[in-house]
């Protein structure tokens, strides 16, 4: 039901999202309410199979040292003992090298890559011309008649990653609105100002080879967004993002 | 003789009947079991609502599987969403056996067992689905597998065993 004069513009933006890839740091009180439980747990629990077995080799350990005539009913017995097991464990944990956490806060803030901050969302934001001004937006693209708005917001994200970009969109209900009215130069009947209606979506694969468009672009956490963002903008979008 | 000796009224008696009191009791029907029908509810439209949606969570550990899984179902309770039912699948164990081949052969085995935990919902609405699902997929756990699909009967089925005696029999009858 498009009323035939609408002085708004409608477009559709994309929020993009990459979900963080590992959990964020705990606080002080929860470390220690952890080591607590831990400790609790610990003294609570009863022996494993694997520690019954153990101790039952320290013993048989040392009633043969201490008396001799034990030995000749060991021999077929425990071929592999627990101790030994223990310690195979403990030199392949050794050996396992976990990934570091704080991969590119060394690259000194690169702020255009997807591996920084891992524990936390990171948006695109996209460098948009509107009017005469350049501006840090999300990435939006106007609204052509007779088709949904969320298919505008993924040609949305389509225009400024290429085709190939597995993202889930979240229903088709927007999240967002932020309306603007045009300063009184352009503002002509038919276009008092536009409408931006944002999507929220979530990156599933987290490598972009594919072509990056032209404008510049950003993968920025929450707090961040101050830095780039108008704030009547930067109010609404803070609206719809979950931290 | 004292021990034998009963003081129950005879019936002719006034007091007769002195000590009943099961007729006072609410009257309680032997509940059969019986399987449940299934009932499933789309209405398209401008109030897009779900039918019965799953909530699977899988992970090896089972302390934080069913942390999360009363963490689910305490956050649909304050949402006041509806859930039907919050249920536990029978667990898996696999075998994991190395085969190293450096010198002798060793096999090392390691036991792990897979738990899952369902927790199923009814009336979720589309404008608030995909808040849900974001405010869930934020708060995962490491190591837990997330999954929400809609309710089946396949998936109804799978938690009943079946009885092979049972099925020969009918098959042997008709």
């Amino acid at each position: 039901s498009a009323a035939p004069r609408r002085p708004w513009k409608v477009f559709g933006a994309m929020c993009l999202l990459r979900l963080p890839r590992i959990t964020q740091p705990l606080e002080k009180e929860e470390e220690e309410m952890a080591a607590l439980m831990a400790q609790i747990e610990m003294e609570k629990s009863h022996y494993s199979d694997h520690e019954i077995r153990k101790l039952e080799e320290e013993e048989q350990l040392k009633r043969r040292k201490e008396s001799l005539y034990d030995e000749d009913e060991a021999p077929g017995k425990t071929v592999i003992m627990a101790q030994d097991l223990e310690e195979k464990w403990e030199q392949k944990f050794l050996r396992f090298k976990a990934a570091p956490r704080i991969t590119d806060a060394d690259k000194s803030n690169d702020r255009t890559s997807l591996n920084r901050k891992l524990d936390s969302n990171l948006m695109l934001l996209v460098k948009q011309k509107i009017g005469n001004q350049e501006l840090w937006l999300l990435p939006q693209v106007e609204w052509q008649p007779g088709e949904t708005l969320r298919s505008t917001a993924e040609r949305a994200m389509a225009t400024f990653l290429g085709d190939h970009i597995q993202a889930k969109v979240l229903g088709n209900a927007p999240h967002g609105i932020y309306k603007y009215k045009f300063p009184r130069a352009i503002r002509t009947e038919n276009n008092v100002g536009a409408k931006v209606f944002f999507f929220k979506a979530f990156l599933q694969s987290s490598d972009l080879s594919q072509a990056e468009l032209k404008s510049d672009y950003l993968w920025v956490t929450k707090k961040e967004l101050g830095d780039y963002l108008k704030s009547e903008y930067l109010k609404k979008v803070n609206r719809f993002l979950l931290d | 003789d004292a021990l034998l000796g009963c003081h129950r009224s005879y019936r002719s008696r006034p007091t007769h009947g002195i000590g009943k009191f099961k007729y006072l009791l609410p009257k309680e029907v032997p509940k059969k079991r019986k399987e449940k029908v299934q009932m499933k509810e789309i209405s398209a439209g401008t109030e897009y609502q779900y039918g019965d949606i799953n909530i699977q969570m899988t992970s090896n550990d089972l302390c934080l599987v069913e942390h999360f899984a009363q963490y689910v179902h305490r956050l649909c309770n304050r949402l006041s969403i509806r859930v039907n039912e919050s249920y536990a699948m029978p667990t898996k164990t696999n075998e994991v056996l190395f085969l190293e081949e450096r010198g002798s052969k060793m096999q090392l085995d390691a036991v792990l067992t897979t738990h899952q935990r369902v927790v199923q919902i009814r009336g979720l609405s589309s404008t608030f689905a995909p808040i849900l699902l974001e405010i869930i997929q934020s708060n995962q756990p490491e190591g837990v597998h997330l999954l929400m699909k809609q309710h089946t009967e396949a998936d109804f089925k799978s938690r009943l065993k079946s009885r092979p005696e049972l099925e020969e029999l009918l098959a042997q009858m008709s």
